[in-house]
């Protein structure tokens, strides 16, 4: 029960501040862009009109990912975006499943990915806003229904970004915890696996949905 | 008169907290389950030839339901055995509100994941060709609202297993992180059943929408858990933040206020951002062509039915940030408990009574969609007016924080 909390950290002074590395975070993350990678590469290998099992894999999953974008944000800005949003999923989706390997961790676990993530949607969602309405009418949504909204309005579209990358956080470090303790209990036996399917599989599988679907909903509202 | 060591305080909290936990913990999933029967029962009587696929699907329902209670039953287990090596009255409060995270955090997400699988069986009496489709969005749709009793869990666990010290400021802080957590995650539990139940009915209506179903209501639950997050930010807070130096009194009546501002703001929100999810799902199957509108419409009926919430946040982090001087007159301190009751009350009203307005707001747009601007300026007026006696319990709060 001791590993609870533990994070190995390397810390680093630089220019009077203390910078703080998560190690393992960064190799789980390096792990999945790799397998990211790969799996693009040989996706790509020997495509042709008569596609290999994995070529279909990969057309199946980007046409449905174009599809959910295009019905979102319409066929034109779908071209710019998509690329983004199958991208997001497919990083997350690996991220969470990641932790059903004995001695690998999700990068989710740890809060900071999560908030970088949703960081990033939300800087994009508000280009996007900008570029599409230009800043008068992107300023004056936030005096929407009366200018003394405004504060109101302003913590509103903050908290997207706290509630988009807690949820993310908060399931899946949830779901380890629970794996954790209940092995613990049982001394490992019978439950560990249907533990992580649920959790790992099922649970990572949709939050990983959960936070794509948020960011481009972010997205298609700040265009409209 | 008859004195307590400090061990014996902190195994006091952990034996009452281990029964707190389970008590609390069985009250929502339960709930959840009988409804999922009940619906079980209806369909079974319209459509008695698939009772076995009812059935099935019932079970598995119940079996989702009941997580909430064996998170519940987890920590309680712990609760019992657990050695603490420093024992310190902040523990003990800190175990206490473990207890409270839990067993509160429990009662939401059993109420809200019964909904998916009673509404399931009635669409597989309706459509029993469906059923394996039905059975799936009912999975999701249970296994999203246990979200706000993980977080609740999360914090429990943080709360028993973290060495805290013993500054007695912190007794206050991680009672008050508890409490906190624990109500915030009700409302956005039972609200996340919404979207999931609709969204069953709407598959079984709408087949060929189900897709676009259960992506909208993954959306809608989503969305009406933010209160439960807002909550357990403030737990984090509670708990994490170092407050040392601060006065004690009337401090520690702050950091109680804090906890039970954001965490009853959040339950009237939590509800009314589910009603209005469930209203969205309901309007994509009649009209699915509609989808684009009634998905915005929703986003913006559930914004501002976390208004309240977040009057709630800011309210608690006034609270938690601002210095009060030194006093220990009884009435300083209840002021700022006063603050967090006037708040965290006023704000569950608001929260539900938007999440209506919303709900037949979202429901209308899917039915009658050239009059959506009209009826979005309405609905957005009409949840003013019901925001603002939300306001007025803010302006209690902020004169009772500043002023009294």
């Amino acid at each position: 029960m001791q590993e609870l909390g533990k994070i190995h950290q390397l810390i680093i002074s630089f220019m009077g501040h203390e910078m703080a590395f998560n190690l393992e975070v960064i190799a789980m993350t390096w792990i999945v862009i790799v397998l990211l990678i790969v799996f693009g590469l040989f996706t790509r290998r020997k495509k042709g009109i008569r596609p290999r099992p994995l070529q279909v894999v990969g057309e199946m999953y980007l046409s449905a990912f174009y599809q959910l974008t295009e019905d979102a944000l319409g066929s034109e800005l779908a071209k710019t975006y998509a690329p983004l949003i199958s991208a997001l999923f497919m990083f997350l989706l690996l991220s969470n499943w990641l932790g059903i390997i004995p001695h690998l961790q999700e990068p989710t676990r740890d809060l900071n990915t999560p908030l970088s993530l949703g960081l990033m949607g939300f800087v994009i969602a508000h280009y996007a806003g900008i570029k599409s309405k230009g800043w008068k009418v992107y300023l004056k949504a936030y005096l929407e229904p009366i200018f003394f909204m405004m504060p109101l309005n302003v913590i509103g579209e903050l908290s997207k970004v706290v509630s988009i990358s807690f949820r993310l956080f908060g399931n899946i470090m949830g779901g380890s915890i629970i794996i954790l303790v209940v092995s613990h209990l049982t001394y490992s036996m019978v439950f560990p696996p249907l533990l992580n399917a649920f959790f790992g599989l099922f649970v990572g599988t949709i939050q990983a949905f959960v936070f794509t679907m948020l960011t481009l909903v972010y997205i298609s509202v700040q265009i409209k | 008169m008859m004195t307590i060591d400090i061990p014996t305080w902190v195994n006091l909290a952990a034996l009452f907290g281990g029964g707190l936990a389970m008590g609390l913990g069985a009250i929502g999933a339960a709930i959840g389950e009988g409804y999922t029967a009940a619906h079980a029962d209806m369909a079974l009587s319209q459509n008695p030839e698939s009772s076995g696929d009812i059935i099935k699907t019932m079970l598995v329902g119940q079996a989702v339901a009941e997580s909430a209670a064996i998170f519940a039953l987890v920590v309680a287990i712990l609760l019992l055995f657990l050695n603490v090596p420093n024992p310190s009255l902040a523990k003990a409060a800190a175990l206490v509100g473990a207890s409270l995270s839990m067993g509160l955090g429990a009662i939401g997400s059993g109420i809200g994941s019964g909904m998916p699988g009673g509404k399931a069986c009635m669409g597989i009496a309706a459509k029993p060709e469906l059923s394996g489709r039905l059975t799936m969005n009912m999975l999701i749709g249970s296994a999203v609202c246990q979200t706000p009793a993980i977080l609740a869990m999360i914090i429990a666990l943080m709360l028993m297993f973290i060495d805290f010290g013993s500054d007695p400021l912190k007794i206050a802080a991680l009672g008050s992180a508890g409490l906190a957590m624990g109500l915030g995650a009700i409302g956005s539990g039972i609200g996340s059943g919404y979207p999931g139940g609709e969204a069953c009915v709407g598959i079984a209506r709408q087949p060929r929408m189900s897709v676009g179903l259960t992506t909208n209501m993954l959306i809608g639950s989503a969305v009406c858990q933010t209160p439960a997050i807002f909550a357990m930010v403030v737990a984090l807070i509670l708990v994490f933040m170092d407050f040392s130096g601060a006065p004690l009194y009337p401090k520690w009546a702050a950091f109680l206020g804090a906890g039970i501002s954001t965490g009853f703001a959040a339950i009237g929100s939590g509800i009314g951002g589910g009603m209005t999810a469930g209203g969205s799902c309901e309007g994509i199957a009649r009209q699915p062509e509609t989808v684009g509108t009634v998905t915005t419409t929703m986003l913006v009926g559930q914004a501002v039915s976390q208004t309240p919430a977040i009057f709630g946040l800011l309210v608690s982090f006034i609270l938690m940030f601002k210095t009060f001087p030194e006093s220990t007159a009884l009435s300083a301190s209840m002021a700022l408990v006063g603050a967090g009751v006037s708040m965290g009350f006023g704000g569950i009203g608001p929260g539900i009574g938007n999440g209506m307005v919303a709900q037949s707001a979202v429901r209308w747009v899917a039915r009658n969609v050239e009059h959506a601007g009209d009826m979005v300026r309405t609905m957005l007026v009409a949840q003013a007016v019901s925001q603002s006696t939300a306001i007025y319990a803010m302006v209690v709060s902020l004169v009772l924080i500043f002023v009294v």
